[in-house]
């Protein structure tokens, strides 16, 4: 926080003109910050309890089908030719965004373990 | 003592061990740099992989390892009075327990986001890999019939547990429909689903059992025993949306504001221990060491806790110094849950006399008892009580059921589909892991049970200790903070798994127990001695690793010299 604060500053300021200018501008920032976050640190870990598993899990059902769509149509890109390459051509603008957390997924080394959290 | 001394006792200990202990070890040996790209960073794939807050991972580990674990262990240890089992919660956690849950996500970390079984592949050996996921599969299975056997005798010995969970099983699958189907708010679905399970403790009162099914039935614990693999099997087969998470989620709040309110309620009430501080060195389930150090289970050390370390938070952790707080600070939560049931039950019964025939009937049953009292500081009708603490035990123990039950049916298929490709079929793994557990439930007794768990699941823990054992070897760090404990728990682990698998085995010879509780018997005796030898094997592939690196780290002082 504070070094985001001094990096917009001009240099011309000099050291200690910059530290005060610092303090008038950060202080109350900062202990709203502060106030601010132990309430939010306990938002977030009442969400870590209830929910975050639950949304992990709604990823990974989605990232399931989204493996198996993209082997059906880009098969090729891991040596698994299905669908002829003229319908992969046409899908591919839709799969860009996705292709490279896709190939890091389905070749990531994986055993019984990674079913347990 | 009184109970607030204990706590006070665990607070300190909480906060020097952190501060003085754990924090130097993160420092000084492992280094922890907040500058250092994690798997999570390094490797984001919106999944798995995702830089998450250390405030949401620290209720997430919160959430994953705390079960009916840390709760009943203690309980059941008080059989040997309360001081040992006080100074073995305190000790352990703070010698065995943190390192054990911090050093697991950090060697995670630092090793790319590997699981438990890929690290044993590449820090110890091929061989450890595929031993270390058999021996996971029968201690999952010891889970599945331990936590099953606390449902069974909870849902018998407290008669408004099972209307209590039939209503939560509603309120879940309606909050399932809610968010995932009618897309409704997500506070409005919390407020419903919530309030509904607590009006099914107020019915669980009025509508007992035995006034439902008759009284009779109401005693079957086969009926009791099939309701929960039931509940397991939709869990497993069913998409995770519609029944395994939203119930998980409504149960979470229902769990944690009776353990929030039953805290206050023990600070109010700073009733004295009433049971004795020690009653004997050999009781009828074994002597105090090792059984003692195996029956406490999670409160000090849990294996189970290294699998979500490394398999979920690691992966997820977008800071190294975050995993101090969220690995070892749960820990240490954790070890203050345990001391809460350690006064629960410590402080309940007027006699030892009392608490040997509570304890008879199962541990659910002493625990809801002592929620009813602690909630009754605050002002709730002493049977509603215990429905409420009924009902948390329930769900304690089958949050986790579902999950191994889950875990079991897709290990069933990778192990075996090779073999039949019926196998693959989701139904065919359930059903074999559901039928292992209900024979578990009905032929053994629970304290058994019990023990071969906790010892499953400590030498688990020394496993998993040894693999950072391993790592800091590899990397020439100093080790020995974590070979010390990898050494006793493995030695105390399987003193205890010997040592109970004898008992039994050695009752089946004898003929002293005839028909299912042989049958029980011979099966649990065997999966004991199975663990042994897996963790036998495992030590000795951990030992040539150790020999592997102590070369390699003399090699380089040869050359320089």
């Amino acid at each position: 926080m504070a070094q985001k604060i001094q990096a917009g500053f001009p240099s011309a300021f000099g050291e200690t003109r910059r530290r005060k200018t610092w303090r008038k501008y950060a202080m109350p920032e900062e202990k709203k910050e502060r106030r601010g976050g132990f309430f939010q640190a306990v938002k977030e870990f009442v969400y870590g309890v209830a929910a975050h598993d639950s949304a992990r899990f709604a990823l990974k059902t989605r990232a399931s089908m989204e493996h198996l769509f993209i082997l059906i149509t880009m098969g090729d890109m891991l040596g698994v030719p299905i669908l002829p390459p003229y319908y992969s051509l046409r899908l591919l603008p839709y799969v860009v965004p996705q292709i490279s957390t896709w190939k890091r997924r389905m070749l990531r080394e994986k055993d019984l373990t990674d079913a347990l959290a | 003592m009184n109970s607030v001394v204990v706590l006070v006792l665990g607070l300190a200990v909480a906060y020097f061990g952190y501060r003085l202990y754990a924090q130097r070890i993160d420092r000084k040996v492992i280094q922890s740099d907040p500058n250092k790209a994690t798997p999570a960073k390094m490797y984001m794939d919106g999944v798995e992989f995702m830089p998450t807050s250390r405030n949401v991972l620290f209720g997430y580990q919160f959430k994953s390892i705390a079960g009916a674990g840390p709760i009943l262990g203690p309980i059941i240890a008080l059989q040997w009075g309360w001081l040992p089992a006080l100074v073995w919660i305190l000790l352990g956690t703070l010698f065995i327990g943190w390192v054990q849950d911090y050093a697991s996500a950090m060697v995670a970390m630092r090793k790319d986001g590997a699981s438990m079984g890929g690290l044993s592949h590449r820090l110890i050996s091929p061989r450890a890999r595929i031993i270390l996921l058999a021996f996971i599969y029968f201690y999952l299975l010891l889970i599945a019939g331990a936590f099953g056997n606390v449902v069974v005798s909870t849902a018998i010995g407290l008669k408004g547990s099972p209307m209590a969970w039939l209503f939560l099983t509603g309120a879940g699958l309606l909050a399932g429909q809610m968010i995932y189907r009618w897309r409704k708010d997500i506070i409005l679905t919390t407020v419903v689903t919530v309030i509904l399970a607590l009006i099914g403790i107020w019915v669980g009162t009025v509508a007992p059992s035995n006034k439902i099914i008759g009284a009779a039935l109401a005693e079957e614990r086969w009926l009791w025993a099939i309701a929960a693999f039931v509940f397991c099997y939709f869990a497993a087969v069913l998409p995770i949306w519609r029944f395994a998470l939203p119930i998980n989620y409504v149960a979470s709040y229902v769990v944690f504001l009776g353990l929030f309110f039953g805290l206050i309620g023990v600070v109010i009430l700073h009733p004295s221990f009433t049971l004795p501080a020690y009653s004997a060195f050999t009781i009828k389930i074994g002597p105090i060491w090792p059984i003692m150090f195996v029956t406490v289970a999670c409160g000090a050390i849990s294996g189970w806790h290294s699998l979500v370390s490394s398999s979920g938070t690691a992966r997820q952790l977008e800071n190294e110094r975050d995993a101090l707080p969220v690995g070892g600070g749960v820990m240490f939560v954790e070890m203050m849950l345990a001391l809460f049931a350690l006064i629960i039950a410590g402080t309940l019964f007027a006699a030892p006399s009392q608490y040997a025939e509570a304890i008879a009937k199962g541990p659910g049953g002493v625990f809801a008892a002592g929620v009813s009292k602690f909630l009754g500081a605050l002002g709730l009708p002493a049977e509603v009580g215990r429905s409420y603490g009924s009902v948390m035990m329930i769900f304690l123990a089958i949050t986790i059921m579902q999950l191994v039950i889950r875990f079991m049916r897709i290990a069933t298929s990778e192990l075996l589909s090779d073999v039949s490709p019926v196998f693959r079929n989701a139904h065919v793994g359930t059903f074999i892991a559901s039928l292992l557990g209900i024979f578990l439930v009905m032929t053994g007794w629970w304290q058994y049970l019990w023990i071969l768990f906790g010892g499953a699941n400590q030498l688990m823990a020394s496993m998993a200790l040894m693999i950072v054992t391993a790592w800091l070897m590899s990397e020439g760090r100093p080790a020995s903070w974590s070979l010390w404990p990898t050494l006793f728990m493995f030695v105390t682990t399987v003193a205890a798994l010997l040592y109970t698998s004898y008992s039994l085995l050695d009752k089946v010879f004898k003929g002293a127990v005839k028909g299912e509780a042989a049958a029980g018997n011979t099966v649990i005796g065997v999966i004991g001695f199975f663990l042994v030898l897996a963790s036998f094997v495992l030590a000795y592939e951990g030992l040539k690793a150790f020999g592997r690196y102590r070369t390699m780290k003399m090699e380089p002082a040869a050359a320089k010299a």
